[in-house]
């Protein structure tokens, strides 16, 4: 790193980037919630069914985020695994209207927590249970339960209620997100300064 | 097999209680049709998810539900079509849409002429029910119902239904038994699709699907039970038609007749096809494989009663298989016949289906005789174990046996045997029929003897057996004796011992016998003692005499068993 980089750094005007991957059954809401997040000049009007994966950028106080945002389609769920390496951070994205579809989500997330290159990594999870404003949306502590995510114990993991097309609950989240990451990297630096 | 289920969704809701029976289900990109029966109340309901869609009233117990799309207008609604009785109910957009009804049969002129004249008042009704009972007798063309109702009265009853039928016209109709859909020009996934439907009359019909015109009518041999259609109806198609005598009939496009004929060895209780093989579930617990030409490919044995049965056909991965329900609660994926997967279910499964429901493509919905309905959706990373794909001979014919080489005593014989192979036969039999004579001969004599335990004497058939227990040197003979014969008893029976007195001492060796009742079994009991102490021991023999006779009615000899008691002593 330059002399130059590291004076942006300390004042604050060169941000952080972190890799971020969004997850989530097919029309849970992904491409949604990152386009919500996205400045509102840069947003896109309709929202189409994601092929393969789309890469978007975003930024928040602290930090600037590249999100991959992947297809949920059952015919590229199998694309996942390839960028679990690279990634810093997981959005979770869950339709808690689907209560059929809620067991396999949950079938995901576990082959997702058990895949070798996350299982020993303590890498945040950001959980949202989106469609809230749906009639018959179950609660979030109602998806936390059927995704049995009390099981998770090694990761820090947080879920929070989104109506991602009015954009409501996506900033608590981030901001979640982002405390995790910037407490984890300071931990980092801690450790490499030692 | 895999150690973890590969069907982790497992939804289960009641249909509606107390007593709802579903036999017919169909799986559209986004809801689930089944019909439910309540008491006599039944329903035609359309889940979307895990909730109902909608409901409508149905005015007979169904046959067969399926789900077709009409015409080519977007959006592509599909259509819902319902058979029951002589009628086929269309929905569509979940309303009533259309009914068709099968065309009446030809009647019997005779039969015509006779309620011609009832309703002229030209016929008594003694003449009416002879003249109808001798056109049911007689006539090829079977009588309408409401002859056969007329026929079935006591003679007070009649006189008012002549009055209240004799001025409807009198029609003859048949009813549907199976239905199917065919795609019509297309062989996209939403192309326009025909209903072929079975009737009781031995028809296939297929109706076009916009104004419901018979465009095609064939006849098979025998009523149908389950048809399998595929092809398109403008080029080519092809209908596999399981027929309740226990054979399934291949027709194709301009046959009008049967092409084909597979007899099944027992009625066939589901017909599924997996690409160009038929698989049918046979009531003889068996499940079998043909060819579309009737060449007969495996049959395996099922552990219960199928009750029905449907295709598993997964795209992503190609992976086709049969489900077939059993009565022993289990649902078996066979992938050829190989049996890949076991679902168990707490109830029985009565219809199944397999398809793309909502946004999951591999669903698999299923209903049970209780009126449950169970939903799983197949994982995605589910693999099923290929098992011995491979045709021709299984492994275990390939396997090498340690078998011994020929010995030279072995070759000596085989070329004796080659040579003199009628000589050795001959001695053979002369020996055997040697044999035949010594053994007919003794057993004369020993009849004549009365050395039997069995008395063959008509004044006095007997039965004896004898036991004996304990370790010795003092051992317990028990005698059962019984008369045989119907009615008469025996008296005046005397029992009597022989043996070697150095050896043993019997307790009794001389007494008379009770009289005998016919059909009783007598135990007499005495005891033995064993005097030797050198370990050998000899036969008993028993007599059973009549008194005053020299020849004794039936001998039994005992072999007695070592005295083990001798260390004691």
């Amino acid at each position: 790193m330059g002399l130059f980089d590291k004076l942006a750094g300390w004042l604050g005007l060169k941000k952080k980037e972190v890799h971020v991957l969004c997850l989530g059954l097919d029309n849970s809401g992904k491409t949604t919630i990152i386009n919500k997040l996205k400045p509102s000049n840069a947003q896109a009007q309709d929202i189409v069914p994601t092929i393969g994966f789309s890469i978007e950028k975003f930024k928040t106080s602290s930090l600037s985020f590249t999100v991959f945002d992947m297809s949920g389609q059952g015919r590229y769920r199998n694309l996942w695994e390839h960028y679990y390496k690279d990634c810093q951070a997981i959005i979770f994205v869950i339709d808690s209207s689907d209560k059929l579809r809620m067991v396999v989500a949950k079938e995901e997330l576990d082959t997702l927590m058990n895949h070798p290159d996350l299982k020993h990594r303590r890498i945040p999870i950001l959980f949202f249970a989106n469609k809230m404003d749906l009639r018959d949306a179950v609660s979030s502590v109602k998806v936390s339960h059927l995704l049995s995510l009390e099981d998770i114990k090694d990761k820090p993991w947080h879920i929070c209620a989104s109506d991602a097309i009015k954009g409501e609950g996506l900033q608590e989240g981030v901001d979640w997100l982002q405390d995790q990451i910037t407490q984890s990297n300071s931990i980092n630096e801690d450790m490499k300064n030692q | 097999m895999p150690t973890t289920t590969p069907w982790p969704t497992c939804t289960r809701f009641p249909l509606v209680s107390p007593w709802p029976t579903s036999t017919a289900t169909e799986t559209v990109s986004w809801w689930w049709v089944t019909w439910v029966r309540r008491g006599h109340e039944m329903k035609l309901k359309v889940y979307q998810g895990t909730g109902l869609l909608s409901e409508n009233a149905l005015p007979d117990l169904p046959v067969s539900v399926t789900t077709f799309l009409m015409e080519q207008h977007e959006p592509r609604m599909p259509a819902v079509a319902v058979a029951s009785g002589p009628f086929v109910y269309v929905y569509k957009n979940l309303r009533p849409y259309f009914k068709f009804t099968l065309p009446p049969l030809e009647l019997n002129p005779m039969e015509k002429s006779v309620w011609d004249q009832a309703k002229e008042d030209k016929v008594d009704l003694m003449s009416m029910k002879e003249m109808l009972e001798q056109i049911r007798e007689n006539a090829e063309m079977p009588l309408s119902v409401q002859s056969l109702r007329f026929l079935s009265l006591d003679l007070p009853e009649m006189e008012s239904f002549v009055n209240q039928y004799k001025m409807q016209p009198i029609k003859r109709q048949t009813v549907i038994t199976c239905m199917a859909t065919l795609k019509k020009n297309m062989v996209d996934e939403d192309a326009v699709s025909c209903l072929v439907i079975g009737t009781e009359n031995n028809e296939i019909l297929i109706l076009d699907p916009e104004a419901f015109t018979i465009l095609a009518k064939m006849m098979v041999p025998s009523v149908p039970a389950f048809l399998d259609v595929t092809g398109q109806f403008d080029v080519e198609y092809r209908l596999t038609v399981a027929c309740r005598s226990g054979c399934v009939y291949i027709l194709r496009r301009d046959s009008k007749r049967p092409k084909y004929c597979i007899e099944l060895s027992a009625q066939a209780l589901g017909l599924v096809r997996v690409q160009k093989n038929i698989v049918a579930a046979c009531s003889d617990e068996m499940l079998q494989s043909y060819t579309q030409k009737g060449k007969k490919l495996w049959v395996i044995s099922l552990p219960a009663t199928p009750v029905t049965m449907s295709l598993l056909d997964e795209k992503f991965q190609s992976f086709q298989a049969v489900l077939v329900a059993l009565a022993n609660m289990e649902v078996h994926m066979y992938r050829d016949k190989n049996l890949v997967n076991v679902i168990q279910t707490q109830d029985i499964v009565t219809s199944i289906c397999f398809g793309r429901y909502g946004r999951e493509d591999n669903t698999l919905v299923m209903t049970t005789k209780g009126g449950g309905l169970i939903i799983k959706i197949l994982k995605r990373t589910a693999t099923f174990h290929k098992g011995d794909t491979a045709v021709g001979a299984p492994v275990a014919q390939s396997i090498k046996l340690n078998v011994p080489k020929k010995t030279k005593l072995y070759v000596d014989q085989t070329l004796r045997e080659r040579e003199s192979g009628v000589a050795m036969h001959r001695v053979f039999q002369t020996d055997l029929s040697r044999i035949r004579l010594v053994a007919a001969r003794a057993y004369v004599r020993a009849l004549e003897c009365s050395m039997a335990p069995v008395s063959e004497s008509l004044q006095e058939p007997l039965k004896m057996n004898a036991v004996v227990q304990g370790m010795g040197p003092t051992f317990k003979l028990s005698l059962n004796l019984q008369n045989m014969s119907e009615t008469r008893a025996v008296a005046n029976l005397l029992v009597s011992f022989l043996y070697d007195e150095k050896l043993y001492s019997v307790a009794q060796p001389f007494f008379k016998a009770p009289m005998l009742v016919p059909g009783l079994n007598y135990p007499l009991v005495t005891f033995v003692q064993c005097l030797s102490t050198q370990g050998i021991s000899d036969i008993i023999k028993v007599f059973v005499l009549r008194e005053g006779a020299s020849e004794p009615l039936l001998t039994a000899h005992i072999n007695m068993p070592v005295s083990e008691g001798l260390a004691a002593v």
